[in-house]
C-alpha cells in the first residue's frame, strides 16, 4: 500500500517541535528515522494525521563527552553510532548492539532514538491492513481479543531493540523534552511493560526523546552484547542479552547487569541473576547457575515465529556465553 | 571435443549491460500514455460464501473508473491443468465462493493507486463463513467439507489440438475427499520384492509450502486498441504463447488479436507460468475503457495468492537385498495443492518422473494424490515435485544404509541408471552421468574422510559438522502447450544476423545461450547476434521458459535456423568459389571457406548479395523448428504415468558439508557441492549461474524457508519474515561439470537450472543426520527440529 | 499536502513538487521517470530500491521524498560515465553477477559505497555490506566473486 495522507512539518528546533506537539496532541506521530513508521504507516498501524520530521534539528544529531559522560543526541543513525571513535572507545557493547540491528541499509537511516523509541511487535499486529482484516482487530491496534492468549485487554507484544539492553547494562538514561519542561530518567525507567503503549511517548507523554546520557565506564567494567536470529542480517532478535560485570579482573564480581531484548513486552532485566552474582568469583558453576537463574526471570511469549520454550533455551545459551566472555572463563571448544 | 568458437565459453550475457545501467524494461517498468492503475479486493476467509458485493460506494469515488466482480465476468475458467479428467476450475474473480485467503473477489480500476487501494475499501463484501480444512489428513476425511462441492464438467481446451486423450471413466475405486488429482503406476511385483529382500525400511517425510521469491512482484499491462480490435499486453511470464493461449480461450478471441510485448523478467522459478487472475482483469478492464490498465501485485499478493510450492507427505518403503540391491520400492506421495488444482495432477505425475530415472528398482508402485485444501494455490517451483521426492527417497536411503552399516554412496553406485537405459516408460538415457556424477561429488567433499559415519569418536563440543550426498534428474522440456520451439535466422547485408525467438530470458540467461548456439551454427561472433526476443507478434512459437526445454527444444530450433540459412550462404558461394558441393565449404568470422583451401573465400556480404541478384532476391531467412519430444504427438498421462515424457534428463549429484550448533540447533551449509550432467555447457558463467542458483534455493527451503500457516493464514508473508537466504549465508560452492553428450540436444546440451536444486536437500538432510546422530524427518530444518531431534 | 524540494538526482539539480507522502522511490520512479530503481517489497526488506542518498545506500522505499530535499541522490541511472559501464557494472556482467537482473542495480550501488569506503574489503566485509540485499537468482555466488575481483583491482591499481 501507499503512505496515507498526513500533513508534515520540518520543525528547525526543539521549541518549535514541541509547540507543534502540544498543538497536535493525540494527532501526530513522530519521524525519526522513519524505518519502522514507513512500513506501519503503508501497514495503516499508524495513521496520524500530522507527521513531526526532527530531520532539521541540528542538537539532536551530536555525540559529545561531557564531564564523566557520553552524551548522544537521539538522531544520530546507527551508522553515525558504529563509526563515533568515542563510541568504539569507550562504549563497545553499545557499538556492538548498534551493529547488530537490521542491515546496512536499514543502519544507515535508522536512528538510535528511533530504536530506543521502537514499538513492541507481534505476529498478529504487524501485519498489512489486509492481513489483520481476517480477525478482529487486537488490542495492540485499537480492538480488545489478544490474539496470542486469547485474553481480553492484554497485550504480550514483544520488545525487540538491540540496543537498549546495552544502553540499561551502561546505567544510560535519557532526556526527555516536553513543551515546558524537561525531564531525564533512567532509561529503563522509560518501558512501561505495556505491549499496548511500551513506552512512555507511546503512551502520550507528549514528549521528544532529545539525549541518551551514558555514565563513561570505569576501566574495570567489561560488557557484551549477544543477540541470536535465524539470519544475521535483516531479522530482529530472537533473543539478546547484553551482560556487564564490574571489577570481575580482580576475582570478585563488584556489580553485574544482565539485560534480555525479545522476550517480553519491555527490556528485562535479570536482577535475581543480578543479585547472586554480586561479590562472587566467577566459575563455570555459578555461571550455569546464575544463567539458569536468568532464565528464570524469562516469560516470552509466542509473538514471534519461534515458541516461548526455545527462547529460554536460546536465552540460556546466550546468556551463559555472554558470561564467560566479559568474565573470561574459557569454555574451549563450546565457544 | 570440437574446437568451438563461442558456444562453451564462459562470454558475459548480451543483456548485462542494460541491466546493469537500470535500462532494462521489466513489466513493472511500463509506462503507457493515459495508464490507469489496477487493484485487486481479496477474501479475507479461507472458505466463504460470498451473500452479496456492494461497489456503489466505491463507484462514486473520483477518480475511480472500472468495477468488476464476478458477477461481471460469468463461468469463465482456466487454469494450468485443463484435461477431460481434470477441467479447469479457476475463475478470475469468485462467483458465489472463495476458497483460500486472497481469492479474488473484485477488480478496480482508477486513475491512481491510491485512488485505486481506497475504492477496494469501499467495496462491501458479505461473507457466510464456511468450515474450512487446511491439512491433507484432514481434507481427506469421509465427512470433510467439500472445498469444490460441484464435478466440474468441460472439456479441455487442448482437444482441439488433439493432444489430449479423449475423456475416460473415472476409477470408482479411488474415493477420497477433496481429492484433485491421482496418479498411480507400478511395474514389476512390489510385494514379492518386499518377500525376496533381506531388509525392508518404510519413512514417512513432511515438506513444507515455499516460495518463488522472485525479485520483480507480478504484474501486467493491458491496453486495448478497439480501432484494431487488439489485446495488447505486457505480463512478467516464462511462456508468451501459453499466456497469449490461454487469454484467447478465457476471452474467446481470437489469437491473432492478442499480442503479448517484449519486457525483462524479473526472475519466475516457476511461478509466472500460470495465467493469474490480475492478468486477466487488467485486460478486461482494458477492452471496457479502451485505456491501458497496469496491475502490479504488492508483495504479501506475490507470497499469498501467486503460486507456492506444494507441501508435501511422502512415505517410501524399500526393500534391499545385502549386498545393497534394491528390489522392491513403494512409493505413496500426498500434495497439498490449496483452494484450486493449481498443478496439482502434474506434481504428483512428475514426483514419478523424477524418481524413476535415478534408480533401477525392478518391482516398483508409485502413488500421489493432490488435495484440495483452504489455503494458497500452489503451482510449478524450480524442480516441481524433484525436490520433495528427491528428499525423500535420498533421505530413506541414508537410513538404509545406516542401518545396515553400508556406506549410502555404495548403495546408490549399485543401483543408478546408466547412459543406454531404457526406462519402464519408453524414455531412453541417450546421455547419463550419474555415476561419474555421484563418484565426483562424493570425492569434492572428501567423502571418506568426513563422513561422521565411519568415525569411531564422536566429536566434541557445541557444533558438529557432518556430509551427506543425494541425487536428482530433470526433464529437458515436455510435451506441453504450445509442444515447439521454432526460430528465425535472419542475415543482414553485413554479415551479421538477428534471431528471432519467442523464448523468454527469465534471467537464466537464454538470450544469450540461444544467441551462442547461432553464432557457432552460422560462423560468426556473439557480438554480431542481434535479437528480437519475447513478442507474440514478431516472433515465431516457443515452448516457453519452463520445463527446463529452453537450452534443448529452443536450442535445437535455432541451430536448424542457423544451419538454414548457412546452407543457403553456401549454396551461393558454390559457385563463386568454384566448388561441386557445399559439404566443400566452411564458414568463420562472416566468411566462407573452401575447407581444403582457405586461401579461397567470400564474404557472408557477397554470398548474400549473390543471393539478392541470382535466387530471386532471396535476402536469405533461415528457419528451424523443433518439437518437446520427436517421437510421440501426446503428452503423457498424469493419472497412468504412462506415455514418453521427455527427449532428455539432465542429472546431478549434491553433496553438502553442514555444521549444527546443537545449543541452538542451527544449522550452516558449509559447503555444497554440485557435479552436473547438462550434456554440454553452451555457456560456462551461464551454467555455473543456474547451479549456484539452484544450490541457494535448495538450501534455503532445507534450512529455513517455510510458509507459515495457521487455518489458511500466511504469517510470513514477507522478505523479513520469510527466511530467504542472504550473502551471509553463501556456502563455500563447488560446481564441476560432467561432460556427457546428449544427441537430441543443440551441441549435446540439455537442461540445467531446475534439476540442480532437487538433490541438495537430501545432501543437507542427510549431512544433518551425519552430524548430529539423528534424523529430522521434515523440511526445512529449523533450528527447533534440530533440538527436538536431539531431546529425543 | 504538497513541498517543493531541491535535491541533486545523477549530479543534476532538480527542484521538484511532490506530496509530502510520496517514498523516495516513488518519485524517482513515477515523477522523475529513473525506473532503474526496483521496488521489490516497498517495505525495506529486500533492497532493490536502493540509491545513494548524500553517499549512503538507502532502502529509498522507506524514505519520505521530503526528506531528501537539500541532499544528493544517485541511482543506478547515475553509474555509468559518458554511456560506458562503470568497472563496477563491467565486473558484474563478466563475471555473471547479474542474472534477472531485478536485483542488480541496488546491489551494484551497495556495492559501490563499500568500494568508495573500503577499497580492500575482506570477504567477511563483502558480505556484511550487501547483506541487505536480497538475490535469488545468483545465491551470491558470483556476486563476491565480481566484487572480490573488483576489490583485488582496485588493489593493483593502487585505488581508483
Amino acid at each position: 500500500m501507499r503512505l496515507p495522507e498526513f500533513i508534515y512539518h520540518e520543525p528547525e528546533n526543539l521549541q518549535e517541535a514541541t509547540n507543534l506537539i502540544s498543538e497536535f496532541n493525540g494527532r501526530y506521530g513522530i519521524i525519526a528515522g522513519g524505518t519502522d513508521l514507513m512500513v506501519k504507516m503503508k501497514q495503516r498501524l499508524q495513521n496520524s494525521q500530522y507527521l513531526i520530521s526532527l530531520d532539521r534539528i541540528p542538537a539532536l544529531k551530536t555525540i559529545k563527552e561531557k564531564a564523566d559522560n557520553i552524551i548522544i543526541g537521539s538522531m544520530n543513525t546507527l551508522d553515525d553510532i558504529v563509526n563515533s571513535e568515542i563510541i568504539k572507545e569507550k562504549l563497545p557493547c553499545l557499538k556492538q548492539a548498534a551493529w547488530e540491528v537490521g542491515s546496512p541499509l536499514l543502519r544507515s537511516v535508522a536512528t538510535i532514538g528511533g530504536n530506543i523509541c521502537l514499538n513492541t511487535r507481534c505476529r498478529f499486529y504487524n501485519q498489512s491492513y489486509f492481513w489483520r482484516s481476517s480477525r478482529e482487530t487486537c488490542c495492540k491496534a485499537g480492538g480488545h481479543v489478544c490474539h496470542v492468549t486469547n485474553q481480553e485487554d492484554a497485550c504480550y507484544s514483544t520488545f525487540v531493540a538491540d540496543t537498549v539492553p546495552a544502553l540499561i547494562a551502561y546505567d544510560a538514561s535519557i532526556k526527555l523534552v516536553g513543551v515546558d519542561k524537561t525531564r531525564k530518567l533512567s532509561l529503563a525507567d522509560f518501558y512501561t511493560g505495556d505491549g499496548r503503549m511500551p513506552n512512555q511517548i507511546l503512551k502520550g507523554s507528549n514528549e521528544i526523546l532529545t539525549e541518551i546520557e551514558i555514565p563513561i565506564p570505569k576501566d574495570d567494567i567489561r560488557s557484551v552484547y549477544h543477540k541470536f536470529r535465524v539470519r544475521e542480517s535483516i531479522d530482529f532478535p530472537l533473543v539478546g542479552v547484553a551482560v556487564m560485570m564490574k571489577g570481575i579482573e580482580e576475582k570478585h564480581c563488584q556489580d553485574a547487569r544482565v539485560v534480555f531484548t525479545g522476550v517480553g513486552s519491555a527490556p528485562v532485566e535479570a536482577k535475581l541473576a543480578r543479585e547472586k552474582i554480586i561479590g562472587q568469583q566467577l566459575t563455570p558453576d555459578l555461571i550455569l547457575e546464575v544463567a539458569t537463574m536468568a532464565v528464570s526471570e524469562l516469560h516470552p511469549v509466542k509473538t514471534d515465529l519461534m515458541s516461548p520454550n526455545y527462547k529460554r533455551g536460546i536465552a540460556q545459551v546466550l546468556v551463559e556465553k555472554a558470561l564467560r566472555d566479559v568474565g573470561g572463563v574459557n569454555n574451549g571448544k563450546d565457544d | 571435443m570440437t574446437d568451438y568458437k563461442v558456444v562453451g565459453k564462459g562470454l558475459p550475457r548480451i543483456d548485462g549491460p542494460a541491466k546493469a545501467m537500470g535500462k532494462a524494461i521489466y513489466t513493472v517498468d511500463v509506462n503507457l500514455p493515459g495508464m490507469l492503475y489496477g487493484k485487486i479486493l481479496r477474501s479475507p476467509y479461507p472458505h466463504a460464501r460470498i451473500l452479496n458485493i456492494d461497489t456503489t460506494a466505491a463507484e462514486q469515488l473520483p477518480g475511480v473508473k472500472f468495477i468488476m466482480t464476478g458477477k461481471d465476468v460469468g463461468d469463465v475458467r482456466y487454469a494450468f491443468v485443463d484435461t477431460p479428467r481434470y477441467p479447469a476450475d479457476e475463475h478470475p474473480l469468485a462467483i458465489d465462493k472463495v476458497c483460500y485467503i486472497g481469492d479474488e473477489v473484485a477488480a478496480v480500476a482508477a486513475v491512481s493507486e491510491t485512488v485505486a487501494e481506497k475504492a477496494l475499501s469501499l467495496i462491501k463484501v458479505e461473507y457466510e463463513i464456511l468450515p474450512g480444512v487446511f491439512t491433507v489428513e484432514e481434507a481427506m476425511k469421509p465427512d470433510a467439507p467439500l472445498i469444490h462441492e460441484e464435478l466440474l464438467e468441460g472439456t479441455s481446451a487442448w482437444e482441439d489440438w488433439g493432444v489430449a486423450q479423449k475423456k475416460q471413466q473415472r476409477e470408482a475405486e479411488i474415493n477420497v475427499n477433496n481429492m484433485s488429482g491421482h496418479s498411480a503406476i507400478s511395474f514389476g511385483d512390489v510385494e514379492q520384492g518386499f518377500k525376496d529382500s533381506d531388509y525392508v525400511r518404510e519413512d514417512k517425510f513432511e515438506l513444507k509450502a515455499t516460495a518463488h521469491c522472485q525479485m520483480e512482484p507480478h504484474a501486467a499491462v493491458a491496453s486495448y486498441d478497439p480501432v484494431e480490435d487488439k489485446l495488447h499486453m505486457w505480463l512478467s511470464t516464462q511462456g508468451i504463447f501459453l499466456k497469449r493461449f490461454l487469454l484467447s480461450k478465457t476471452f474467446k478471441m481470437p489469437i491473432g488479436k492478442i499480442r503479448i510485448h517484449h519486457t525483462f523478467v524479473g526472475g519466475a522459478f516457476g511461478g509466472k507460468i500460470d495465467l493469474f487472475p490480475y492478468e486477466f482483469c487488467a485486460a478486461y478492464m482494458s477492452m471496457k475503457l479502451g485505456q491501458p490498465v497496469k496491475i502490479e501485485l504488492e508483495r504479501e499478493e506475490v507470497f499469498m495468492a501467486t503460486r507456492q510450492r506444494h507441501p508435501m507427505v511422502i512415505k517410501v518403503k524399500t526393500g534391499i537385498k545385502k549386498d545393497g540391491t534394491i528390489l522392491a520400492q513403494d512409493i505413496k506421495v500426498i500434495a497439498d495443492n490449496g483452494g484450486y488444482r493449481g498443478s496439482g495432477p502434474i506434481v504428483v505425475f512428475l514426483c514419478h518422473g523424477f524418481s524413476f530415472p535415478i534408480y533401477n528398482v525392478p518391482n516398483y508402485r508409485y502413488e500421489g494424490f493432490s488435495i484440495y485444501t483452504n489455503s494458497g494455490i500452489r503451482g510449478p517451483q524450480r524442480g516441481h515435485g524433484a525436490p520433495q521426492i528427491r528428499f525423500s527417497i535420498d533421505s530413506h536411503l541414508d537410513l538404509i544404509a545406516r542401518d545396515l552399516g553400508m556406506d549410502s554412496v555404495d548403495i546408490m553406485l549399485k543401483n543408478i541408471r546408466h547412459q543406454g537405459d531404457l526406462l519402464p516408460n519408453g524414455d531412453r538415457l541417450n546421455s547419463c552421468g550419474l555415476k561419474e556424477c555421484l563418484e565426483g561429488a562424493a570425492k569434492s567433499i572428501d567423502w571418506e574422510n568426513k563422513r561422521m559415519q565411519f568415525k569411531a569418536q564422536p566429536q566434541e563440543g557445541r557444533y558438529k559438522t557432518g556430509v551427506g550426498i543425494s541425487l536428482c534428474a530433470m526433464f529437458s522440456g515436455a510435451m506441453y502447450y504450445p509442444f515447439a520451439s521454432a526460430a528465425i535466422v535472419k542475415m543482414h547485408d553485413d554479415g551479421t544476423a538477428t534471431l528471432f525467438t519467442g523464448a523468454q530470458d527469465i534471467g537464466q540467461g537464454s538470450y544469450t545461450t540461444l544467441s551462442q548456439v547461432l553464432a557457432e551454427e552460422l560462423g560468426i561472433g556473439l557480438e554480431d547476434v542481434h535479437l528480437v526476443a519475447g513478442d507474440t507478434e514478431l516472433c515465431p512459437i516457443d515452448i516457453g521458459s519452463f520445463l527446463s526445454g529452453t537450452a534443448l527444444v529452443t536450442g535445437s530450433a535455432v541451430k536448424l535456423a542457423a544451419a538454414d540459412a548457412k546452407r543457403q550462404l553456401l549454396e551461393c558461394a558454390v559457385e563463386v568459389l568454384g566448388v561441386d558441393d557445399i559439404g566443400e565449404l566452411e564458414t568463420q568470422d562472416k566468411r566462407i571457406f573452401v575447407k581444403d583451401d582457405p586461401e579461397k573465400s567470400i564474404s557472408f556480404t557477397q554470398a548474400i548479395q549473390t543471393s539478392v541478384f541470382k535466387k530471386g532476391g532471396n535476402p536469405i531467412i533461415g528457419t528451424g523448428s523443433y518439437k518437446g519430444y520427436s517421437e510421440t504427438d501426446r503428452y503423457p498421462s498424469l493419472a497412468k504415468c504412462k506415455g514418453l515424457f521427455t527427449g532428455a534428463y539432465g542429472f546431478a549429484a549434491h553433496a553438502a558439508e553442514v555444521e549444527v550448533d546443537i545449543l541452538t540447533g542451527k544449522v550452516k551449509l558449509l559447503k555444497a557441492v554440485t557435479y552436473h550432467d547438462c550434456g554440454f555447457s553452451l555457456n560456462k558463467t551461464i551454467v555455473e549461474g543456474q547451479v549456484h542458483g539452484c544450490v541457494s534455493m535448495g538450501a534455503g527451503q532445507a534450512i529455513s524457508e517455510e510458509i507459515v500457516l495457521e487455518k489458511g493464514q500466511l504469517f510470513n508473508a514477507s522478505f523479513l519474515n520469510y527466511q530467504i537466504p542472504i550473502s551471509l549465508e553463501t556456502p563455500e560452492s563447488v560446481d564441476q561439470l560432467v561432460a556427457t553428450y546428449e544427441p537430441t540436444g543443440p551441441f549435446g546440451a540439455k537442461e540445467v537450472g531446475e534439476g540442480a536444486l532437487a538433490g541438495i536437500l537430501g545432501a543437507i538432510g542427510n549431512a544433518v543426520h551425519d552430524a548430529i546422530g539423528v534424523r529430522v524427518y521434515s523440511l526445512p530444518i529449523t533450528p527447533e527440529k534440530v533440538l527436538r531431534a536431539l531431546k529425543n | 499536502m504538497e513541498k517543493t524540494i531541491n535535491l541533486t538526482v545523477n549530479g543534476e539539480t532538480r527542484s521538484i513538487a511532490v506530496d509530502v507522502n510520496q517514498t523516495l522511490l516513488e518519485v524517482l520512479r513515477e515523477d522523475l521517470g529513473l525506473t532503474g530503481t526496483k521496488k521489490g517489497c516497498n517495505q525495506g526488506e529486500c533492497g532493490a530500491c536502493t540509491v545513494l542518498m548524500d553517499g549512503k545506500p538507502v532502502s529509498s522505499c522507506l524514505v519520505l521524498a521530503v526528506k531528501a530535499d537539500g541532499k544528493t541522490v544517485m541511482t543506478i541511472e547515475g553509474v555509468a560515465k559518458d554511456g560506458s559501464l562503470h568497472p563496477i557494472q563491467e565486473t558484474f556482467n563478466q563475471k555473471g553477477a547479474i542474472q534477472c537482473g531485478f536485483c542488480t542495480p541496488g546491489m551494484i550501488l551497495t556495492t559501490k559505497n563499500l568500494l568508495d569506503k573500503n577499497p580492500n574489503p575482506s570477504l567477511g566485509e563483502i558480505k556484511e555490506a550487501i547483506s541487505g540485499n536480497i538475490c535469488r537468482c545468483t545465491g551470491y555466488v558470483q556476486i563476491i566473486e565480481a566484487i572480490t575481483s573488483l576489490a583485488k583491482e582496485k588493489n593493483a591499481r593502487g585505488g581508483v
